[in-house]
């Protein structure tokens, strides 16, 4: 068995990240599953720690999971969220940040609109920083239980075929799992249409692919990304009716997919533009796995940066 | 650099966990073991427990139940260090509640390791009784706990740690005396 320690007191974004550190996160989430899956659903291991959740965009989902995280671990919890913060009254980002530190937190949880935006915490905080997603930039956890629903079904990501299907451009859910997937030896499709998915992505080492079918046809696991409404607004694609038609997943386009490929998606879906209610609530959707895995995987990146603050 | 000092070897090893094996089937008789279940600690209570459960076997023919426990979420030292090793798998294959476990560890030292493995494990229910077996007792306690079932019992200085090597993970049967620098508090 490795004998590899973890010893970052930040998760900031899986480009950081050596393959063998996303493993070593994956195998520990793995355990921390088993965890939510007991009668008690609670360990003591981040017991008088202090977490806030810095919440500068909306979010549900990703809050709610990590807050169910940082329960299960027996941390003590502080919700602020943009509309509650100084930030109203003109305070700066470091300003609200130290402020905080000085009432003695261990980790920060931040959602920011602005790219490196935790990055820029991380460096000028003492207290863990923890990325929940900063802008079109990363959105590490999202990325990390992806792959870990994905190595579940399929044993490993080594020289699997992912298709990531919608607006890549302004996605970090797609920039995340992108980096995850080739540090772990995956091949990895950007498709969409061609404003929302531009070649110049084949630089990093991904296909670049305008046409859904050629897509997914070989795909092991196709993640379905949401079509923000307000990019038709913008001019990036005519409707969302032509959008469905011809980068929308339903019984129509599924006829080209391998019979164990996986459907996944990030959520909230958009239902019958992205992807067909049918097939995200077939047999071959993991959807719900992922929100499931999200809770194990946030569970072990808060123990992890947790176990190492201690300089 | 191997300073190491062999204490006992493969042999006298056998000896020890036939020992405890003994002192397990005496106290809850050939009848009463249907219901015990061993309950090993990473890393090297894990293939001390399946030794006693082999000797438990060829005694009296009794297989007993057996799973594994990882501490990390458990310790009492969360958080003072710089590092953090592996979670390695945790797995109680039966049910806790009512059971007879017996915790198996390789060294009974501080006592901490144990206190977090009695945390661990009745967060995954209410055990019936729960009993220490460790191959050596070196002495050291800092907290209220004893071992019920030992190979041997030693004393050992603080500067000096005892390793228990298992063919299976190590390549050899050995009992070991290092030199050791306990992490700073």
């Amino acid at each position: 068995m490795s004998s590899f320690q973890w010893t970052r007191k930040d998760l900031l974004s899986l480009y950081d990240l050596e393959a063998q550190e996303i493993e070593f996160i994956l195998d520990t989430a793995a355990e921390f599953k088993k965890v939510s899956a007991r009668k008690v659903k609670k360990v003591p291991a981040l017991r008088g720690k202090t977490v806030v959740n810095f919440f500068f965009e909306p979010s549900t989902r990703t809050r709610v999971s990590f807050e169910l995280a940082e329960q299960r671990l027996s941390a003590d919890i502080v919700n602020v969220t943009a509309s509650t913060s100084s930030l109203t009254k003109g305070e700066s980002l470091l300003d609200t940040v130290r402020n905080i530190e000085a009432l003695n937190v261990d980790l920060l949880v931040m959602r920011h609109p602005v790219p490196g935006a935790a990055n820029f915490v991380a460096q000028r905080v003492g207290a863990g920083v923890v990325n929940a997603g900063d802008g079109a930039h990363s959105h590490p956890t999202q990325a990390l239980l992806d792959l870990f629903t994905i190595r579940e079904h399929k044993g490993r990501i080594k020289g699997l075929k992912v298709a990531i299907v919608g607006d890549i451009m302004h996605s970090r859910v797609a920039r995340s799992n992108v980096w995850g997937l080739l540090k772990l030896g995956a091949e990895v499709t950007l498709a969409g249409p061609s404003t929302l998915v531009p070649k110049e992505f084949e630089s990093v080492g991904v296909r670049v692919c305008h046409n859904l079918e050629e897509a997914i046809c070989d795909a092991d696991v196709v993640n379905m990304l949401r079509i923000q409404r307000e990019r038709q607004e913008s001019g990036f694609f005519p409707s969302t009716g032509e959008y469905a038609r011809f980068f929308g997943l339903n019984s129509q386009t599924a006829r080209f997919l391998k019979k164990d490929a996986l459907i996944m998606h990030p959520g909230p879906i958009n239902r019958d533009v992205e992807l067909s209610s049918e097939l995200a609530d077939g047999s071959r959707s993991v959807i719900l796995e992922q929100v499931t895995n999200g809770l194990a995987v946030r569970m072990a990146v808060l123990f992890l940066v947790a176990g190492c603050l201690k300089k | 650099m191997d300073n190491r000092v062999l204490l006992k070897n493969a042999e006298e090893m056998s000896q020890a966990i036939s020992r405890v094996a003994d002192s397990i089937i005496s106290e809850f008789g050939v009848d009463g073991l249907a219901d015990v279940a061993l309950v090993g600690l990473y890393k090297a209570g894990v293939p001390l427990a399946k030794r006693i459960a082999e000797v438990i076997k060829q005694r009296t023919g009794a297989v007993l139940q057996s799973g594994t426990l990882d501490i990390s979420m458990y310790r009492d030292d969360f958080g003072q260090r710089s590092a953090l090793p592996l979670i390695r798998e945790t797995e109680i294959p039966f049910d806790v509640d009512n059971a007879r476990l017996i915790l198996v560890d390789d060294v009974l030292s501080t006592g901490r390791t144990i206190r977090a493995a009695l945390d661990a494990v009745t967060d995954y229910g209410r055990p019936a009784l729960i009993r220490l077996a460790v191959l050596v007792d070196r002495g050291g306690v800092e907290y209220p706990i004893r071992a019920d079932y030992i190979g041997w019992t030693m004393q050992c200085r603080m500067d000096r740690k005892i390793l228990v090597e298992f063919s299976e993970e190590d390549g050899a049967d050995g009992v070991f005396e290092v030199a050791w620098q306990r992490r700073a508090e």
